[in-house]
Parts: C-alpha cells; structure tokens; sequence
C-alpha cells in the first residue's frame, strides 16, 4: 500500500508538468477553437534550446537553463502561430490541423538532425535532496517540478484575470466578433495566445527534461498524446479542469507503471481516456450531457 | 526495373492509407487512428499467413474484416463526441494499437526457427511471396488490383446515393440530420469502410516489406495518411491518388539526394501546402 502512495504522489508531482502542456492545448482552443498539434513539440523544442545556454556558457547554473527554455519556448510558439495559423483561413478546421501536424514533424526531425537523435542530458536541481513526509519520501527535483508549475499556473490566471491582456483573451474566447467591435485586435491576442502557451510549454519542456534527466525526441508523441488526453479529461478549453486531469494522469501513470512496466502504463491511460469519452465526453467538471 | 516496380508497390500501398483516411474525411470527421487499422491489418494477415498457413487472398479478408471490426468499435465511442475531440480520441487510439504491438509476444516454433510477433523487435520473416516465388512485378501488380478495387468502390460510392449522404454530413451535420439522416450510422460506417480498406492495405504492407513492427505504424503514418486526401483535396478520389504519387514518387523518392536532410522536408512541405493551397491540389470550396 506505501508502495502505491509512494507512486502515486511521484505521479502527481510529475503530472503538474501534464497540467502545464494540457493548459497549453487548452488554452489555444478556448481562443481560437483550434487544436495546435505542434505545441509538445514546440515545448520540447523550448527545452532544447534552453540547453544552448550550456554551450555558449559552460557551467551555467540550472536555472539559467530554466529560463532560457521558457524564453525560446515564448519564440518558437509565436512562429508556429506565424507559420500555421496566420496565413491560412481560420474557417477551414482540416488546414490548420494540417498545418500543425507538418510543423509537429518538422520541429521533430529538426531536432533528430541537431542531436543526432541521441538523448541529451539535462540538468536538475536539488535533485539529491530527500523530504520525507511521515513514510513517503518526496523527491527534492520533483517538488521543485510541482512548485515552478503551479507558480507558472497562477501567474497564468492572474495574467488572464488581472490584466487588460487577459480580459481581451477571455472576451476573444466567449465572443469573438462582440470583443472584435469592442475595439480588440482579434490577430494580436491570437498571437499573444501562442507566445504565452510557448512561455508556458517552453519552461514546462524544461521540468520535464530536468526531472526525467535526459531530453530525447521519443518524448513529443508521447507528451502530445497525453497532453490532448488531459485536454480532453479536464475538458476542453477548461484551465482548472486541464490542471486537475494532469495531475490526475500524472498520478495513474505512475500507479500503473508500478504495477504493469514502464512499456505498458501509457496504454492504460489511453484506456483511461476512452472510459471518460463514453461517461463524460464532456470532462471532469461538465454535466455528463454535454458535447463538444 | 525491380526499383520501380518496388516504388510502384509503396505508392500502392500508401494509395489505400490514403484512401481509408479520404471516406472518414467526406463525413467531416478527421481519423488519426487509420495507422492503427493499418497495423490491425498487418499483424492479423503476417500472423494467418505465416503461423496459420493461409492463402494470402483470405487472409487479406480477414484483415479487412479485423480492421473494420477494430474501426466500427472505435467508431461507437469516439463518434459520441465530433470534431476536434476526435482528432484526439483516435490520435490516442492509434497510439495505443501501437504501444498493444510493442507489448504483444506470440511466437511459435516452425522448423527451427521461432517465428511470430516478438513485442519490440517486431514480427520478421513474413515471406509468403518469396516463398511461393512471385516476382516484384507480381507483387505489385497483385497491390494494384486491391488498389483499382478500392478506388472504384469510393468512386462508385461517390456517385451513389450513399456518397451523397457522406457529403451531407460532411457539409452540415444539422442539415442532414433534419432531412432524416441518422448521423452515427453514416458515419460509423465510413469509418468502417475505411478500417476495411486500410486493414487490406496493412496486410499487403506487411507481406511486402516481410518485416512489421511497432514503429511501422506511428504518428508519422497516421499523419500520411490523412495528409494524402487533404493535400489532393477531397473533390475526387484521385485527388488521393495523385498526392500519393507527388509525395512517395516525386518528394520521397525525388529527393532521395538530400540524405537526411528528406525527411525535414516533409514537415515543411505540408506546412507549405496547406498556406499555399488550403483546400488540397484538387480542392473544391471545402476542404
């Protein structure tokens, strides 16, 4: 039994990096009503790019790391919305997702080119600190993980509740010729959208590098699977809902990696997804009648 | 010669992904899971023909018929829900085939070999043509023969009633639904057709190549195979055709030159396509 809580809580430390990429997800179809299919690549991109930092400054501390990675994964989200959504008709749903798709692929193979396609090391913090909490031990990298992430969330919903940007997104989302004739520039918040999801997927892509260790291509299809399966378990367009399934899917997995092997766990999440389809297509805090 | 009768096998087989993708793509619905239908079709005729002794042509039935039953199970849930939520719900369901694969061992022993699916190192020695001696032309004439069957069908459908109720639902599902169409139904069973037609496609990939596993049938296929009807356009069913033809023939094939560098490419050549041509090669008003 100590075993599964102890699993379980690595989980959901863990899953806050699940809730940062399904808030990602979520939080572009809210505005926009469109999926961004490149966003986990875009984040693991961010990640990447953090490690540059290593090469022009040996011996940089982490955190230095860290913000690079949110920084680039800012750029790399404005030029995926520069590159697949500026230009194409919003009114054709299968051309976006095209296009994202293209840009999810592309963003993948340039990263196989850059690395070799060999897993790079990435650097952690506090990683050889132990709490215990009566008989669980929590790891020091992992609460570190858990606290930037919820830090980064309630950034987000201050942004997005406190600011004149955040008022504007929300009234793009709800309606969004009524914000168009109240004076807001529809393109301006659609990009800002993508550049503050980029921020967001850019340090989340860094937490997860920091806290599995390692960064490797084989992690985008992964993380864009489960991210749009905590998309679509929170809810789409739902930022609570999206937190919540995170840290839920974060905490299964790992349950199910104890009991069934590390090769095995994500296709019971994927169960996981198909038993809310059926019950509660509509996510965790929907009436069970809704649709999409 | 062979080099081309091989590429002509590739295009073949690519044509009937492409296809099973095109018929869910006239409902309005966008599959990620063809690569998953695929793989259905792959592993259960590799595993009739070479553990169980088949004839090839049965056993191709019976991949059509396991990835249509595979695509009606999917279809019944993931229909519940339309549009995007679909996207994602057979994106993660054509992973999940793919990750079944990577965990499913059944080996048995033939003569002194162990022969049959073996999780990660995938499932090898499917050489039921080399065995009975057919040719690489053969072969690929076998491929197009399923080809031409399966294009003429979705061409016939197109100009049947039954295509026409595609279109309508595809067009505007409140509209077709209040002329009396039953909306799950139609669509249920385009995505039917479609498993059928990409389970047959699977089986022929599998006894070509002679060697399937896991990676075969990632995110990188599914993506093909709707790539190939949006990039075509979905105005006829040679829009597919020929975007197959332009991406495997001219792109793949054409720019085998660049090494590496090819597979940058396609990413930037979808992203390209779809700011340049929203609405496919052969586009009509709607995508």
């Amino acid at each position: 039994m100590l075993d599964v809580l102890q699993a379980a809580s690595d989980g959901l430390l863990f899953g806050a990096t699940y809730a940062l990429i399904g808030i990602g997800f979520t939080l572009v179809f809210g505005v926009m009503h469109k999926i961004n299919m490149a966003y986990a690549a875009a984040s693991v991109g961010g990640a990447y790019a953090g490690l540059l930092v290593l090469q022009v400054a040996a011996g940089a501390p982490p955190w230095l790391v860290f913000l690079a990675a949110f920084a680039a994964g800012g750029l790399l989200g404005w030029l995926v919305y520069l590159a697949c959504f500026h230009f194409i008709p919003l009114a054709n749903p299968l051309a976006t997702l095209m296009s994202t798709v293209g840009m999810l692929l592309l963003i993948d193979e340039v990263i196989v080119h850059a690395t070799e396609g060999m897993p790079l090391s990435y650097p952690a913090m506090f990683d050889d600190v132990m709490l215990r909490a009566g008989e669980l031990t929590l790891r020091g990298d992992l609460l570190l993980v858990f606290g930037i992430s919820v830090l980064a969330m309630i950034a987000l919903l201050l942004l997005l509740y406190r600011t004149r940007l955040g008022l504007a997104t929300r009234a793009v989302s709800q309606q969004p010729v009524a914000a168009q004739l109240c004076g807001i520039r529809l393109v301006r918040v659609n990009a800002l959208t993508f550049v503050v999801t980029g921020l967001l997927g850019g340090l989340a892509g860094a937490l997860i590098g920091a806290s599995v260790g390692a960064l490797s291509p084989l992690l985008t299809t992964p993380l864009t699977v489960k991210g749009l399966i905590v998309t679509v378990i929170g809810g789409l367009g739902s930022i609570p809902g999206a937190i919540i399934a995170g840290l839920l899917v974060g905490g299964f997995e790992s349950v199910l990696q104890m009991f069934r092997g590390v090769t095995e766990r994500d296709l019971y999440v994927m169960l996981l997804l198909f038993v809310f389809l059926i019950f509660r297509p509509g996510g965790i805090f929907a009436g069970s009648a809704s649709r999409d | 010669m062979d080099f081309y009768f091989g590429l002509a096998q590739l295009i073949g087989v690519h044509t009937l992904l492409g296809l099973s993708a095109y018929i869910v793509l006239l409902t309005g619905q966008v599959s990620l899971a063809q690569a998953g239908f695929f793989a259905v079709g792959a592993y259960t005729a590799g595993m009739l023909t070479v553990l169980g002794g088949w004839h090839l042509v049965p056993a191709l039935g019976a991949s059509a018929l396991g990835g249509a039953a595979v695509a009606c199970a999917v279809g019944f849930p993931a229909l519940r829900v339309k549009g995007l939520m679909l996207v994602i719900a057979t994106l993660a369901f054509g992973e999940g085939v793919r990750l079944f694969f990577f965990n499913f061992d059944y080996q048995i022993a033939k003569g002194d070999i162990k022969v049959g699916p073996l999780g990660g190192e995938g499932f090898r020695q499917i050489r039921y043509f080399p065995e009975n001696g057919w040719s690489t032309g053969e072969v690929m004439l076998f491929i197009w023969l399923f080809v031409a069957a399966a294009l003429a069908l979705l061409w016939w459908f197109d100009r049947s009633r039954y295509g026409t109720v595609l279109r309508a639902v595809g067009e505007d599902e409140l509209a077709a639904q209040s002329v009396g169409i039953n909306l799950t139904a139609v669509k249920v069973s385009a995505m039917t057709v479609g498993g059928a037609i990409a389970g047959v496609g699977g089986g022929l990939y599998a006894h070509y190549t002679t060697h399937i596993e896991h990676a075969s049938f990632n995110i990188l296929v599914a993506t093909f195979a709707i790539a190939y009807p949006i990039v075509g356009g979905l105005r006829s069913v040679f829009g597919t055709l020929l975007a197959v033809v332009f991406v495997q023939g001219v792109l793949v094939e054409g720019l085998r030159f660049m090494g590496d560098w090819r597979n940058l490419l396609f990413g930037a050549l979808i992203l390209l396509a779809m700011n340049l041509r929203p609405t496919g090669f052969l586009g009509g008003r709607r995508a």
